[in-house]
């Protein structure tokens, strides 16, 4: 039963690869969600994240969990310190959504030539969850860790679906995008939900970032190549829709690994980019279509 | 933390200074004072190919110092120019102009890319210059450049030092193929030509892009061939991690221009069971090798492997080409006088040869990575 | 004021003046350089005026750059054709397939439309890898033959540049003239009120296709012309980053003016360049002045400089009217 072997091992490959790209997904929608700004930078979220934790485990022998939230708060600052030295001034000159794409596009080479220039080019490997054990599952291994990422991408999509609809603070940084005057006369503080926004951005890819780094290593131009199939996933998910990302996010992992076993591994690019064009074209809202925008 | 090679071309440059500071008193005063001999450069310091071009410009300045410590070339001192193409064959055209029209060089090194070398050797050619290239014979038109020389082998004599220890060593007849579009994709095209006259079959052959950070997918589809081993030809790491990752126990061959430290840290705890075909085992050198291994280790306190030895001997062989022509010689004389042949510390070679570089099989050795470690093997091609 | 047309031609004739001499006391890599930015702000002027007069963001035009490079080097290399008609034939093929794709494309809007052409930047340049028949692949073709023109070889970087630049004026020519003909109206009209342009029976999917086809040519020419001064192309040029660059010329010029390619185009050539001096930091600085720039001349520079323009007319208006009031008083006047 080689084949069917095959294809087992290429959905694990393609489920485990789906959720990080959802994670991704997931922050763009977040940060589109509270600022209606395509945040070009949120693989660099994390890079930071990866980073960070790499330095806490290595350097100051921080146990592996509690090096992962550091790189998670880590991202979370450096969103934070987005929103505010670099969106707030760029809005306040009179930026159009251009504008805003090409900062966060400068601010990305920007962390990836800082860390290209400390760090240097090196692939630096980070343990996972559950150390390189992986389950066997008839003959096709996943890894303990890939498993512990998919259930935790579940529950922070769940987590972020209650926060956004049922907590005051949820309700309020969504408000802030969709009507800004409106939400300021009912006496919510704009620019204070739009850092809020960038900050949970930032912590969505921080977590990202650490949960991906033990599977592909952390490396400075990890965070170009995440936030384009990030894009990929939001879209397909339909952009408001941060549950739409992470289903989109898994169909875009599960076409690639199934498009490299079955057609060939060489237009693994081509398929994938051709099934989002076409899937954008006929379904303007996303896979979910129209009911997923009201969604979670 | 901080980016070991930065801190040691820093460590090297004091030391070079320090060295000229003291060159520069007493009686040798004269040579320091003498018009320079310039040779240019271009490699690619950053991009892609950085992996290729930083070793091979620690190679070239300790060529190049350690010249000039012994009196440089006719009494005059070496100095070789280096630019950074960052990868790109625009950019390497740029730098390479500069260099040969506005510095003047005599000759040329570099460089590291074989899209770049394309771009420079038509200049190059045009203006009758010497020019030693890091990278192998590769397009067909670069034939016809009667004064590139290569100091790398041919990706097709590549290809066949890996089916040579593949069938001769590990008598292997179904073998696997992982590799990227990029430097993957030149080597495969020769073990396609090659592999049927080993009696090898290539049960899968998988590619990804260049810089891919997962090839998993790949990687499970060459393990479902069940090969008798597999060849993984990238410039990165990930491959070979995720070969293991997905439970190819086979043993691994790859090629020469994945056998860098950098990749093995990158590998980690899979750096095991790969073996290379390629040139330089600074844990245990052949003799001709030695002394520039203990000039290499003492000068940057870590140990070379083919790309510094392939810049080291690059420079001596364009130092050796003036000393031959004289100082004063023309370029095409310089050039004319490197149609030799040269035993280098990466290799021998014989620039009067068809390929233009000379290099034949027994000069391969062969390495295994055990556990992170680079050890020597005894077999040899022939 | 008989003033500003008299500036204008003042600087005009300066500028000429400067451009013509360059070469002649430049070194021969900055004269290179200068090549390289003429040959993208070709490419540029595509992406520009498809953002600047249709709003649409396009990530793609390195794939048409590419097409034209290739059909140039495989006509010329591989079929010995002359290299006039290796290029029509990229600049062809580069509109049929703007053509084909810009229908269902253009449906598309806002990020959308540009993830849907950084899609076709992604498969571009796979394509180029894969399909090494025709490219060479990571090899790539060289022995591209030289432009000439009846013996006048372009052999050297000031022999090109005086033939570029020109021709990069004819095109900014052509497009001011498209500007302020009938179709550049109704395409301001698309843009700033697109629901009065329906009314007016202007075609605005036609229109915006047009456009579309009309950019991807000038990417083409652009490809090939380059293909022919470095004589050797491979797939590093060719992709995503490229893309990304076109873009980055349109924008940092202002894309509200056509003029401002150029300065783009310098921004994007020229700066790294100047950079590389402090070493390895290069990249990190060029990425921080390119935030800078983009925050704080949203317009680009050329809106920049015309807002600088016009503040000085402006000023220089409110000047004389100041002394005029002043004028008065001093007669005794009362106000």
């Amino acid at each position: 039963m080689a084949s069917g072997t095959l294809l087992l091992q290429s959905v694990l490959t393609g489920l485990t690869n789906g959720f990080v790209y959802a994670l991704i997904g997931l922050g763009i929608s977040v940060v589109f969600r509270g600022t209606k700004i395509i945040n070009a930078m949120q693989g660099e979220f994390a890079l930071v994240a990866g980073l960070v934790a790499y330095l806490a485990l290595r350097t100051f022998e921080v146990p592996l969990v509690l090096s992962f939230l550091l790189g998670i708060v880590a991202g979370g600052l450096v969103g934070w310190f987005m929103e505010a030295f670099f969106i707030s001034p760029a809005r306040l000159r009179g930026a159009t959504d251009d504008t805003f794409l090409l900062v966060t596009l400068g601010v990305a080479f920007a962390i990836s030539a800082a860390v290209l220039y400390f760090f240097g080019r090196d692939n630096i490997p980070m343990p996972g969850l559950g150390g390189n054990g992986s389950l066997d599952i008839f003959d096709a291994a996943i890894r303990i860790h890939s498993v512990w990422l998919i259930v935790i991408s579940i529950s922070v999509v769940t987590l972020l679906m209650l926060f956004y609809h049922r907590t005051h603070l949820g309700l309020s940084m969504m408000a802030v995008s969709i009507d800004a005057d409106g939400a300021s006369m009912t006496g919510i503080s704009v620019p204070r939900m739009r850092l809020l926004t960038f900050l949970l951005g930032g912590a969505v890819g921080g977590l990202a970032g650490v949960l991906v780094a033990p599977l592909i290593t952390v490396h400075y131009e990890m965070g170009l190549l995440l936030t384009l199939k990030g894009f990929a996933a939001a879209i397909l998910g339909g952009l408001l829709n941060p549950s739409g990302a992470v289903i989109g996010g898994v169909v875009l992992g599960l076409i690639e690994s199934i498009a490299v076993v079955t057609i060939s591994s060489g237009y693994k690019d081509v398929i994938s980019m051709t099934t989002l064009i076409i899937i954008m074209i006929l379904m303007p809202n996303g896979i979910l279509g129209r009911g997923g925008r009201r969604g979670g | 933390m901080l980016n070991d090679e930065f801190k040691g071309s820093a460590t090297r440059r004091a030391t070079l200074k320090t060295i000229a500071a003291v060159a520069s008193m007493g009686p040798v005063s004269l040579f320091a004072q003498q018009e320079p001999i310039k040779i240019g450069s271009v490699l690619s310091l950053t991009g892609p190919g950085a992996g290729l071009g930083q070793p091979e410009r620690s190679g070239i300045l300790l060529a190049e110092k350690n010249i000039n410590d012994r009196g440089g070339v006719g009494g005059r001192p070496i100095k070789i120019l280096i630019e950074d193409d960052g990868s790109k064959p625009d950019l390497a055209k740029s730098k390479a102009e500069n260099l040969i029209f506005g510095e003047k060089v005599l000759a040329f090194i570099g460089p590291s890319l074989t899209a770049s070398t394309g771009a420079i050797a038509s200049i190059t050619n045009a203006e009758k210059m010497a020019q030693v290239t890091f990278t192998g014979l590769g397009p067909v038109i670069e034939q016809s450049y009667k004064m590139l020389y290569h100091v790398l082998p041919p990706q097709i004599l590549n290809a066949r030092a890996m089916l040579e220890y593949a069938s001769k060593s590990a008598k292997a007849k179904k073998v696997g193929v992982l590799h990227d579009t990029g430097y993957g994709q030149a080597v495969l095209a020769g073990l396609q030509t090659l592999n049927a006259s080993y009696g090898i079959e290539f049960v899968s052959i998988e590619r990804f892009e260049v810089g891919a950070s997962d090839v998993s997918a790949q990687a499970a589809k060459v393990r479902a061939s069940q090969p008798d081993l597999i060849f993984v030809i990238a410039t990165s790491p990930v491959p070979f991690r995720n070969a293991r990752q997905m439970k190819i126990t086979q043993q691994i061959v790859s090629a020469i221009g994945s056998a860098s430290y950098d990749y093995v840290r990158g590998m980690g705890e899979f750096a095991d069971d790969i073996v290379f075909p390629e040139f330089m085992v600074g844990e245990n050198p052949l003799p001709r090798q030695v002394e520039f291994v203990e000039l290499y280790r003492k000068a940057n306190n870590a140990l070379p492997k083919n790309f510094e030895a392939a810049g080291w001997d690059a420079a001596n062989i364009v130092a050796k080409a003036i000393s031959k022509a004289g100082a004063n010689a023309s370029r095409e004389a310089i050039a004319i006088a490197m149609r030799d042949p040269y035993e280098g510390a990466m290799a021998k070679y014989n620039f009067a040869a068809a390929d233009m570089t000379g290099i034949e099989l027994p000069s391969f050795i062969f390495s295994r990575l055990v556990q992170g470690k680079f050890t020597r093997l005894t077999f040899t091609a022939s | 004021m008989a003033v500003k047309p008299l500036l204008i031609g003042f600087s005009a004739i300066t500028a000429v003046v400067v451009w013509a001499v360059i070469p002649l006391i430049a070194s021969r890599s900055s004269v290179d350089l200068l090549v390289f930015t003429a040959l993208y702000s070709i490419a540029g002027i595509g992406v520009s005026f498809l953002l600047g007069q249709c709003g649409i963001v396009s990530l793609a035009q390195s794939v048409f750059y590419g097409i034209g490079a290739y059909a140039t080097a495989y006509g010329c290399v591989h079929l010995g054709w002359p290299a006039p008609i290796s290029m029509a034939l990229g600049m062809l093929i580069s509109a049929i397939i703007a053509w084909t794709i810009a229908w269902p494309i253009l449906r598309l809007s806002g990020f959308f439309l540009a993830l849907a052409t950084l899609a076709l930047a992604i498969i571009g340049q796979t394509l180029f890898v894969e399909w090494d028949w025709i490219t060479g692949g990571t090899l790539g073709t060289g022995g591209i033959p030289k432009l000439d023109f009846f013996g006048w070889v372009l052999s050297t970087p000031q022999r090109f540049y005086y033939v570029i630049w020109p021709v990069l004026g004819v095109i900014l020519w052509m497009h001011y003239s498209l500007l302020n003909s009938r179709h550049g109206f109704a395409m301001r009209a698309m843009r700033d009120a697109p629901d009065a342009a329906l009314t007016l029976g202007i075609p605005v999917h036609a229109l915006k296709v047009r456009v579309f086809v009309l950019s991807a040519v000038l990417g083409a020419f652009a490809g090939s012309l380059f293909a022919h001064y470095v004589t050797f192309v491979s797939v590093d040029s060719f992709g995503v980053s490229r893309g990304i660059n076109f873009l980055l010329i349109a924008v940092l010029g202002g894309a509200q003016t056509i003029i401002g390619t150029v300065f783009g185009a310098l921004f994007v050539t020229l700066l790294p360049n100047a950079l590389s001096k402090f070493g390895d930091i290069h990249a990190l600085l060029f990425a921080l002045l390119l935030v800078a720039t983009v925050i704080y001349l949203p317009l680009g520079f050329a809106g920049a400089l015309k807002q600088l323009l016009l503040k000085a007319i402006k000023s220089g208006n409110a000047s004389d009217s100041g002394q005029r009031v002043e004028h008065k008083s001093k007669s005794g006047n009362t106000l």
